[in-house]
């Protein structure tokens, strides 16, 4: 079973409310985290662990046997991402930075072995023990890199192969089709949002992706004192969604974030309102002992 | 001069910090505003526009599609797609179209001929507006559930030039998309220097290590601009990163409510609040950028 915390706008607090949320849901459910925003992935960062078990993630990308090419060009024309230029006389050249390890040219290529299964790195995978009883899976891509799409699937996996009863996701920012695969196979979403119109506005672009996406939606508006709520009201109304808290602006959230002691640990009011959350997933999910 | 403002993630006042230094540069600076993070472009709201003087589709995403006619179920696309995004939905084969990458795998591999077809898709729209404070701003919006390419950013910056070239403006200021991808690979490349906005926290410290690494890829140099400066006063991490780097910090803006009060507004915080201490940091900055940067 899957849930994912995600979020139209960069940095609504959508990982504080991912984090908070698996250590309240912990006690409920035998679950890994999983950070899919692997542009810029923090869960680690706010959860005060070293990331650890790396594996990298690599990519196909074609080598090519001049001895054994042809020059048809086929691997070129085949090619969606232009990765692979021709010579005049056909030979084929690769442009890395462009390939998207598909192995579509390999597929096309005519000549066996004319184009061999070359590597290239494109970021890592983790797997990290918490202090909090529940492990941590992070997707990271490697700076300089444009992919994003085979980071998120495989720490995905890799989070899937763990076999919990239980899978969080926290996603990027953004409705591109990389948050679609981290948001796939959900049977919830909690979308993060901000009362501001930058907030609302983004805000309703995750909401539209959970309908296209026939996926039920949960929000929760934060720093909530500093916009107009009702206004969230009525457009998580608008696509069948519920406002399910209401998390104002707090010094005492920013504390324990320094600090770095989630918010829910400790006896802040605050910690109440990410109990309050964990106990409506319960209700939805109706899981856990 | 192409000058590019980004900060490795979202959250920490990027589009803000724009808006106000786009502000307080319009009177002396003739200048193009782009804003490149089409997956949530929001300086358009920052900058009150309401409307779009021209708008154009982008098509070029490409999604595979499969016809449960012909189909013989045979599942050999599903096991190759590169990217998971093949599903069998009531026993039929069905390609996500939301997850698609458009690489045509599974049209190459299929046994049955023409049952899989590879579909152009409307991947979002580039627009144009002139500002209610008189410089052109060309903003893009990527369809809900696309790929992230770098050719909206691409064809933002083409725009962006062209504009140059009409009416005679000196200056590209490109807000960058948040993260580390195609988008921001597509913003920094090509310009001429980018300028960093990031606050003392730890994970904004790694963001912005991150995007410096893609500024160092290009070759540009890179300023830093401290925001919520005073907001983790044990946090020195993130100015000794910097002195160590080299990379020149242009000024330090206090945590001030009268940001998040301006976003409401839809007003730069500059304009909104000219008396607020973080104005008075941004108009510090801004002078520094126009005597080291632009001048
Ligand atoms: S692997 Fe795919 S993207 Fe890379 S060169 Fe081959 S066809 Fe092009
Ligand atoms: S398809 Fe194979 S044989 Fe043809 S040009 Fe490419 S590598 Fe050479
Ligand atoms: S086009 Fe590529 S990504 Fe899309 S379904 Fe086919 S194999 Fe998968
Ligand atoms: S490979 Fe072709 S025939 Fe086989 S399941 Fe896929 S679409 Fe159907």
């Amino acid at each position: 079973m899957q849930i994912a915390v995600s979020g139209g706008k960069g940095g609504t607090g959508k990982s504080t409310v991912a984090i908070n949320l698996a250590i309240a849901l912990r006690e409920r459910y035998d679950l890994v985290l999983a950070d899919l925003d692997v542009e810029a992935p923090n869960d680690h960062l706010l959860l005060g662990v070293e990331l650890a078990n790396e594996e990298p993630v690599e990519l196909f990308m074609p080598r090519f046997d001049y001895q054994k090419c042809t020059r048809c060009r086929k691997c070129a024309e085949v090619c969606e991402e232009h990765a692979i230029i021709t010579m005049r006389d056909g030979t084929p050249f690769l442009m890395p930075n462009l390939c998207s390890g598909c192995a579509a040219c390999e597929i096309v290529c005519p000549v066996p072995g004319a184009i061999l299964p070359g590597k290239k790195l494109m970021g890592h995978t983790y797997l990290t023990e918490t202090p909090y009883g529940f492990p941590l899976v992070t997707g990271r891509l490697l700076e300089g890199e444009e992919r994003a799409m085979p980071i998120v699937s495989r720490a995905k996996k890799r989070a899937q192969g763990l076999e919990k009863e239980l899978l969080m996701v926290d996603t990027a920012a953004g409705t591109s089709n990389t948050v679609s695969k981290a948001l796939e196979d959900s049977r919830l979403i909690i979308a993060v949002t901000e009362p501001t119109p930058l907030g609302i506005h983004d805000g309703e672009l995750i909401l539209k992706l959970a309908k296209l996406m026939d996926i039920p939606a949960m929000v929760v508006v934060n720093r909530s004192d500093l916009g107009d709520v009702a206004k969230v009201r009525e457009i998580a109304g608008r696509y069948g969604a519920e406002v399910i808290a209401e998390i104002p602006y707090s010094e005492n959230i920013i504390r324990s974030y320094v600090e770095g002691r989630p918010i829910v640990l400790t006896d802040y009011p605050e910690a109440e309102l990410f109990r309050e959350i964990a106990s409506r997933v319960v209700e939805f999910l109706g899981g856990g002992e | 001069m192409q000058l590019v403002i980004a900060s490795g993630k979202g959250g920490v006042g990027k589009s803000t910090v724009t808006a106000s230094l786009l502000y307080l540069l319009k009177d002396e600076y003739r200048f193009v505003a782009v804003d490149a993070d089409a997956d949530a472009p929001n300086l358009d709201l920052l900058l009150g526009v309401e409307r779009w003087e021209e708008e154009r589709e982008l098509v070029g995403a490409k999604v595979a599609r499969i016809n449960t006619e012909s189909c013989i179920r045979c599942g050999i696309c599903q096991e190759r797609c590169p990217y998971d995004c093949i599903k069998v939905i009531d026993g039929d084969y069905v390609v996500s179209e939301l997850t698609c990458e458009g690489c045509n795998v599974c049209g190459l591999v299929c046994p049955v001929p023409g049952t899989i077809s590879l579909d152009e898709v409307r991947s979002g729209v580039v627009r144009k507006t002139t500002t209610r404070y008189g410089f052109p701003l060309i903003s893009a919006q990527l369809d809900v559930g696309r790929p992230n390419s770098g050719k909206l950013v691409t064809e933002e910056k083409e725009w962006a030039k062209k504009l140059m070239g009409e009416l005679g403006l000196k200056h590209m200021i490109v807000d960058s998309a948040a993260g580390i991808g195609c988008q921001v690979i597509a913003s920094i490349g090509g310009a001429d220097l980018t300028i960093l906005v990031a606050e003392p926290t730890p994970a904004s410290l790694s963001d912005v290590q991150r995007a410096y690494k893609v500024v160092q890829h290009f070759r540009q140099p890179a300023y830093l601009i401290i925001n919520k400066a005073d907001f983790n006063p044990g946090f020195t991490k993130l100015r000794e990163w910097a002195e160590a780097g080299g990379i020149p910090i242009l000024g330090e803006i206090p945590y001030d409510r009268a940001i998040p009060r301006s976003m409401s507004m839809l007003k730069p915080f500059v304009e909104a609040f000219p008396d607020s201490k973080a104005a008075d940091a941004m108009r510090e900055i801004a002078e520094r950028v126009k005597e080291e940067i632009l001048k």
